[in-house]
């Protein structure tokens, strides 16, 4: 089914009432995620933004809670800000991304209020890419530059109007406020099958990188792998998946408030003990920890990569370390024999 | 190839052949175009990997004091003024550094590329010439028209301080360091300064990215990690962004080698350069000094004079 | 304690201001208003420091940030410094700071650096009831630096 975009910006707009809407934006700064008021505002043609999505479900600073306390009488207020959102323009990888925070924020141990709440509220359109940037590897991970998968939305541009895939109800619901859908033309047809065989054209082998991690805790690779990291958050701050944090108290004579503020594991503070004891004192340790987290543990633990491929870290980094060549380079490595 | 990758590699491999370093620090073509990388050569077998050209934007000095063992370095001005610095507070052996000194025309700045082309697929260096190939179209550029903003004010092209010098120098006119730039900025009303600092100071994301390319930001523990006394608290926003970086900046004020590399590595395009920039001309303007440029001497905040200017900052009563 | 209140354009504002006193010189002339029984506004909260070379350029930013209204820094006079040479290096860190402050935009009466020896007690009276009347003028700090740490303002 398509809709044409002024019908399709229309029906976004009259959302406004009752979501916030979200969409990529250009700024002096190159395209970010921020709230829109308008269809208008909206760019159309992006590769992806600067910063991932994930902000706006597990945001930079978070204020938990507030306590204060008078005399014998503490009270305790929760901060939880939750709106109905509409997230458009997310791109397949970040969107795959967000089923693997998903995975973090809500398991069978635990569901984290914050996250999932605004999660639960929330309605991904997803957008096909059409272009593809050199440094996008997700068909490594077996996601399309067309999945929808973990949109509730799917849309392709098809120039004046979008090509709409109902992936879930939510998206069912949405979808339902749309007028004027039709049927795609022949030729429509074509570009969408020509868009969902579409794949990155740079890829690297994953297939054996889990098992091969499971021998190289021990490996003199991350001696070498480790050495031109400057050992900043960059590459954390800018992963849809990474999703490390760490909780503090502000507080001031009788009242306070816990604060929960993104943390990576590239910073030695990251798990430095009160003791001043720090299991992972070398930029090593954390490199392995990082590659471990990623492309090992998280496998066992939830049965996929927590890498989705979208090469923001290649781009930001400051030291130009390519994640790609470290996954190459992990499968390559030779193992010591312990 | 030219003359002087090929000599950087002859070095290194004598070096290393003959075991006077552990380590070559330099740079090799990294994944991206327009990109190198630092490279950490440990044997005379892996020397030709080594390269030298104007994508070679990393300060290498940051790397030094935490590399260990006897290690060369290939270092263009600003990476050798930095080392000037780190010698004066003795962060740094000297005798366990041997400094390969390669004269800088400046490197590109890659952002301005990427905001006229896309997402840069291609691109070739040649005779001054960059042609690039985008994803929104291909451009060819002048050098000089995508040289980065710290080259273009740079009067120490030529290291200060080396053990070998390769290629040829570069005549660059000494005299007197210009700051347009902060001028300009110094013009404008308080509240259009307040206005430009919080619109860059909300972009930043407080990634560190800025501190830890730095090579003169080698403190144990950084001021914003400190958790006794709380510099900060937790919060990622402009009025924290700010006291984090004007805390950085008076950190470096008198030592900061105006190199750039905490401008190049900010993902988020923080004008970073425009603080620094201004320590930098107050310290040339009130106390005549330059950071990093000769060995004897130190940082302009180690040292007074009796005749300090002081009207300026005093209270009139 | 009285107030005593700062007259602004037509509303009175009371600022807060974090004084920075060193412990040989300026602290000792605010002690010596105080035996000389000389007013001045109760504007300022006091900390001692050892030196005026003791002073962090944090200080003032983290009082900044805190809520202060503003921040006095106050010294031995230049070549009487009880350590020799700290105020000499305080110095040019001052000119520095303030230099920056004002170039980010922060209203340049915010913060304020002098030199008040222990013998002069009327003179420090006089400082305090410039700087207050300035920031005063200025009114509430208007957060450059200030940050919502979410706890209570400290008196």
């Amino acid at each position: 089914m398509k809709i044409s975009k002024e019908k399709f910006g229309q029906a976004l707009d009259a959302l406004i009432a009752e979501y916030q809407i979200i969409a990529p934006v250009s700024d002096a700064n190159g395209i970010a995620f921020k709230g829109v008021k308008s269809f208008s505002e909206v760019k159309q043609d992006y590769l992806n933004s600067k910063l991932p999505p994930k902000a706006f479900f597990f945001p930079q600073h978070e204020k938990l809670m507030s306590y204060k306390k008078e005399g014998k009488d503490v009270t305790v207020k929760s901060e939880l800000k939750v709106e109905n959102t509409v997230l458009f323009g997310i791109r397949p990888c970040d969107a795959k991304g967000m089923q693997l925070l998903d995975m973090v924020f809500k398991n069978d141990q635990y569901t984290d209020p914050y996250y999932y709440e605004r999660r639960e509220k929330a309605v991904i359109i997803g957008v096909a890419c059409q272009k593809i940037a050199p440094t996008c590897f997700c068909s490594s991970f077996g996601i399309s530059p067309a999945g929808s998968e973990g949109s509730d939305l799917f849309l392709i541009d098809l120039g004046d109007s979008y090509d709409v895939e109902v992936i879930t109800e939510k998206g069912k619901a949405l979808a339902a406020r749309f007028e004027a859908l039709s049927e795609l033309t022949a030729d429509e047809q074509a570009l969408v099958e020509k868009v969902k065989r579409a794949e990155t054209t740079s890829k690297v082998d994953v297939s054996t990188t889990t098992s091969k991690l499971d021998k190289m805790f021990n490996s003199p690779y991350w001696d070498s792998l480790q050495e031109k990291c400057i050992g900043c958050n960059v590459c954390s701050f800018s992963c849809p998946t990474c999703h490390c944090f760490d909780i503090s108290e502000e507080v001031r004579k009788n009242e306070g408030t816990r604060v929960r503020t993104w943390d990576g594991c590239m910073a030695p503070l990251f798990t430095l003990h009160g003791s001043g004891h720090n299991p992972r004192d070398h930029k090593k340790a954390r490199w392995r920890q990082r590659m471990m987290h990623k492309f090992n543990y998280f496998v066992h633990n939830n049965g996929s990569m927590s890498c989705v491929g979208c090469g923001r870290c290649i781009k930001s980094c400051p030291v130009n370390m390519d994640i790609r060549q470290v996954i190459d380079g992990a499968n390559k490595a030779e193992l010591v024999v312990e | 190839m030219n003359k002087i990758i090929s000599d950087i590699r002859e070095t290194a491999r004598q070096l290393l052949a003959d075991g006077k370093v552990d380590v070559v620090i330099g740079y090799e073509k990294g994944s991206l175009p327009l990109k190198a990388t630092p490279c950490f050569v440990h044997s005379a077998q892996e020397v030709d990997s080594l390269i030298w050209d104007e994508t070679c934007e990393n300060n290498l000095a940051a790397f030094v004091a935490k590399t260990p063992g006897k290690k060369a370095i290939v270092a263009k001005g600003c990476d050798s003024r930095a080392l000037v610095v780190l010698l004066q507070e003795n962060q740094l052996v000297r005798d366990d550094l041997y400094i390969i000194g390669v004269s800088c025309h400046g490197v590109i700045d890659q952002r301005k590329i990427g905001a006229e082309v896309g997402e840069i697929l291609e691109a070739s260096i040649t005779d001054g010439k960059i042609s690039v190939k985008g994803m929104e179209g291909d451009k060819e550029y002048l050098f000089a028209e995508v040289k980065d903003a710290t080259c273009q004010t740079c009067r120490y092209p030529n290291p200060v301080i080396e053990d070998l010098h390769l290629g040829e120098l570069i005549q660059v006119s000494q005299d007197v360091a210009a700051f347009a730039d902060v001028a300009a900025m110094e013009n404008k009303s308080e509240s259009e300064r307040q206005e430009y600092f919080k619109e860059q100071m909300s972009k930043c994301i407080r990634c560190y990215a800025c501190r830890n390319a730095c090579p003169l930001c080698y403190c144990q523990e950084c001021f914003v990690d400190c958790n006794s006394p709380r510099w900060l608290t937790g919060g990622v926003d402009r009025a924290e962004n700010l006291l984090f970086q004007a805390g950085r900046v008076l950190h470096l004020a008198g030592r900061c080698v105006d190199c750039g590399a905490c401008s190049r590595a900010c993902l988020q395009g923080v004008d970073i350069r425009a603080l620094n920039r201004k320590m930098t001309k107050d310290v040339y303007e009130m106390y005549n000094h330059e950071s990093g440029i000769s060995e004897e001497g130190k940082p302009a905040l180690n040292v007074y004079s009796a005749n300090d200017p002081e009207e300026q900052f005093l209270v009139k009563e | 304690m009285g107030e005593i209140q700062v007259e602004t354009e037509n509303k009175k504002y009371d600022p807060k201001i974090a004084a920075f006193l060193c412990n040989w010189c300026s602290y000792a002339g605010a002690d010596l208003a105080g035996v000389g029984r000389i007013q001045y506004p109760p504007t300022i909260r006091t900390i001692r420091v050892p030196c005026s070379g003791r002073i962090n350029p944090l200080y003032i930013l983290k009082a900044m940030a805190n809520g202060a209204d503003g921040v006095l820094v106050s010294g031995c006079h230049p070549g009487d410094c009880h350590y020799i040479s700290g105020n000499y290096v305080a110095r040019r860190k001052f000119a520095l700071i303030k230099s920056l402050l004002t170039y980010v935009g922060l209203e340049e009466d915010r913060v304020n650096f002098s030199w008040v020896s222990a013998a002069e007690g009327g003179r420090f009276a006089e400082v305090v009831k410039g700087v207050s009347e300035r920031v005063g003028a200025l009114g509430p700090n208007k957060g450059v630096f200030k940050v919502d740490d979410g706890g209570a303002t400290d008196e």
